[in-house]
């Protein structure tokens, strides 16, 4: 029963750290980096690959063993584009401004490799309460990725944090913060910066250090 | 037998006295004239954004350093080098945190996250400034009159904005001179000559990459200029105004991020004239020096491929 | 032979039911979507006519606009959505005019993907309000770095003169296009 919890806390926390999408996996590069002008951006793309992926995921684990493999990848983009549909649709419905700020990127959910890739390596082989925790581990991984990476450019670019002011005149907005250089400078600190912290954490352990 | 005591080592084998500091040395004493008529043309504060931005090299490249515990590189005076070059193509009146921030840029993002002076792929100060011109639009494009000389435009545009946006052409001689409005060390093309005899002499910069970008820029410039007299300006403006004298002669030329071989660094000084002539002419900005030379920047590599030279003693019909 | 059949019954059963969840789905959200659109069209149009009160969809010149009555049924004004380049990505825009159409009465940026804080600065109140009541005679002019002088001028973004141009060109193009000039 212990090693059973441990494993569900493992799956759900890993994608927080050991297996981030966006700093570790460095998949679904292309919202990441199109999306996060502000934190808001950030979270909403979060929040709807959230749904997407924990939805798909529990659905391809119920039904993955009807699935003949021949045909698995089809049916796993069927499934997730339904899902993203939906997903569009209610922000279209209820959330005009967001569905505008995100334009096109809400749709392309459905080519996201995050989400086939839990798909085919996690969900089409675990049950559904594993499969259930992977997915919302991993898209809450990607969600606070996003926000962290959209705060930082918010802030630096607009000197705004979720809308609120939190910089003050003396600091002058950057520009390039809020242009794609500034998603791939910004993220590439990011990654540096979580290299450079695991090599601590493992120096303090007594681990040799490198790869 | 007894075993005869050898040192094999790898080449090179015959050592210079230029070493590094030494020819960076020589790019600071010889960009001295610019920089000097620089802070008599726009003023002392010119002279703290240079000093501003030197120390924030300094200091950066200090930090990185002890970062990544590699050796001691502060007194080889590079990032001098690239203290002072960033402050001669920024706009005078440029605000002192953002001289930090493009010199902190510059050394971090130019130069020592590729590994430090040897390894970086773009020129430093270029990086910098072209991180400042997508941060600070307005700042990068805000100009002020010169001390001395006329300024064409009310608002102290550039020579090349005059031309562009108003269709007014600046003298050639107050070109040549450098008593325009302008970035702060770019405007004199004279003095950016003079200095930059002494690195010739010494084969401190390759002498094709500042030549084939003249010739191109010229030829180029003198094709459009026949093609409508009125709409393009003539070749010679071409080649005073803007920062085509700093970069053919002090940016593009930096050692490191330039092609090896004779052939290679005409190839990048026609690709370098080319871009600049197609952007100034064509492009939504009046300039386009900066990025020109970024671009080839990256086909250094490429270039560096292409002309690699036979190896003597190997065939000819294999280096096809 | 069975496996194939499988295959297909399968892939087929899950299309299907996806079909069938995406119309429920749709068939919900639809209502809000077209009140959204809608919505925003209103507020346009009223914000670039003053005074208008209600609003008719009617086509001259091969352009769509929106012909506004005040209360009482009088003309008070046209609302003509344009759209063109800007710097970066289409912009499109919906221009108010007066009844004799020589005075434009408002302007509202729809959509754009210019520079942020930059050149998308022409969706801000203080750009757009510098329309209100300029003349479009012989055509909108923008100047630079200075105030404008002339009734038909407005003054540029500074560094955004690229997006400030766009508008500009895009107005008078539809103006010309729909005074049938």
């Amino acid at each position: 029963m212990a090693d059973d919890r441990r494993r569900s806390a493992y799956e759900l926390l890993k994608g927080f750290w050991t297996e981030n999408p966006i700093l570790v996996m460095v998949l679904g590069m292309c919202p990441t980096l199109a999306v996060t002008t502000s934190a808001i951006n950030g979270l909403t793309m979060g929040l709807a690959v959230v749904f997407v992926l924990t939805a798909s995921s529990v659905i391809i684990s119920l039904v993955r063993n009807i699935i003949p493999k021949e045909v698995r990848i089809p049916t796993f983009i069927v499934i997730i584009a339904t899902f993203v549909t939906m997903v569009d649709l209610f922000l279209k419905a209820f959330f005009l401004d967001l569905s505008k700020a995100l334009g096109p990127f809400i749709p392309l959910i459905v080519v996201n490799c995050i989400i086939l890739g839990r798909a085919e390596a996690f969900a089409s082989k675990n049950n559904v309460w594993l499969s259930f925790l992977d997915a919302l581990g991993v898209s809450l991984g990607f969600t606070v990725t996003l926000i962290f990476l959209g705060g930082v450019r918010e802030i630096l670019g607009m000197r705004t944090f979720f809308g609120m002011k939190v910089l003050g005149k003396g600091f002058e907005p950057m520009i390039i913060m809020l242009l794609p250089p500034g998603a791939f400078l910004t993220l590439g600190f990011m990654l540096g910066a979580k290299n450079l912290i695991d090599r601590k954490l493992k120096e303090k352990r007594g681990g040799k250090v490198g790869h | 037998m007894e075993k005869a005591e050898i040192i094999v080592s790898t080449s090179p084998h015959i050592k210079s006295r230029e070493t590094v500091p030494r020819i960076m040395l020589s790019v600071i004493i010889t960009l001295l004239p610019a920089v000097a008529f620089s802070v008599y043309l726009f003023g002392i504060y010119v002279l703290f954004m240079y000093l501003v931005s030197i120390a924030t090299c300094l200091v950066s490249e200090y930090i990185v350093v002890k970062l990544r515990k590699r050796p001691f590189t502060l007194n080889d005076f590079s990032a001098v080098v690239t203290g002072i070059l960033l402050v001669m193509v920024l706009p005078p009146k440029f605000p002192m945190y953002g001289v930090v921030i493009g010199a902190f840029i510059a050394i971090v993002v130019g130069k020592q996250i590729f590994g430090g002076i040897g390894y970086n792929i773009f020129n430093p100060a270029l990086i910098g400034r072209a991180f400042l011109a997508a941060a600070y639009p307005v700042h990068i494009t805000s100009w002020i009159a010169p001390r001395i000389g006329s300024i064409s435009a009310v608002t102290g545009a550039t020579p090349l904005a005059a031309m562009k946006f108003s269709g007014v052409e600046t003298s050639l001689k107050a070109l040549f001179l450098g008593t325009v409005g302008g970035s702060v060390g770019e405007t004199s093309a004279l003095l950016l000559l003079i200095g930059s005899i002494y690195l010739f002499i010494k084969r401190y910069i390759k002498w094709q990459i500042p030549v084939s970008i003249f010739v191109t820029v010229f030829v180029l410039g003198e094709i459009f200029h026949l093609i409508n007299p009125v709409k393009y300006p003539g070749p010679i403006f071409h080649l005073l105004s803007g920062g085509l004298m700093i970069g053919a002669l002090y940016m593009a030329t930096d050692m490191v991020t330039s092609p090896l071989t004779g052939k290679g660094c005409v190839i990048f000084g026609a690709g370098i004239g080319f871009l600049v002539v197609i952007i100034r002419l064509f492009g939504g900005l009046p300039e386009g020096v900066m990025y020109s030379i970024l671009f080839m920047n990256a086909f250094v590599p490429l270039i560096n491929r292409v002309t690699r030279p036979r190896i003597f003693g190997t065939e000819a019909a294999h280096a096809k | 032979m069975q496996n194939r059949a499988k295959m297909i019954i399968i892939l087929t059963l899950f299309a299907l039911v996806s079909g069938l969840v995406l119309s429920v789905v749709y068939l919900f959200s639809n209502p809000f979507i077209q009140k959204n659109m809608l919505a925003e069209q209103k507020k346009a149009i009223f914000a670039v006519v003053p005074n208008a009160n209600s609003y008719e969809e009617k086509e001259k010149n091969g352009l769509k606009y929106f012909e506004c009555k005040d209360s009482s049924g009088n003309v008070v004004g046209y609302a003509l959505p344009a759209k063109g380049n800007g710097y970066q990505g289409e912009i499109k825009l919906m221009i108010g005019l007066s009844p004799d159409l020589k005075t434009i009465t408002g302007l509202e940026v729809l959509e754009q993907v210019e520079t942020p804080g930059l050149g998308g600065r022409i969706s801000e109140e203080s750009f757009l309000n510098q329309f209100k009541g300029i003349k479009d005679e012989p055509q909108v002019e923008y100047v630079k770095n200075k105030k404008p002088e002339k009734p038909n001028q407005i003054k540029a973004i500074t560094g955004a003169t690229i997006s400030s141009r766009s508008v500009v060109a895009i107005i008078n193009k539809f103006i010309k296009q729909f005074k049938g000039e």
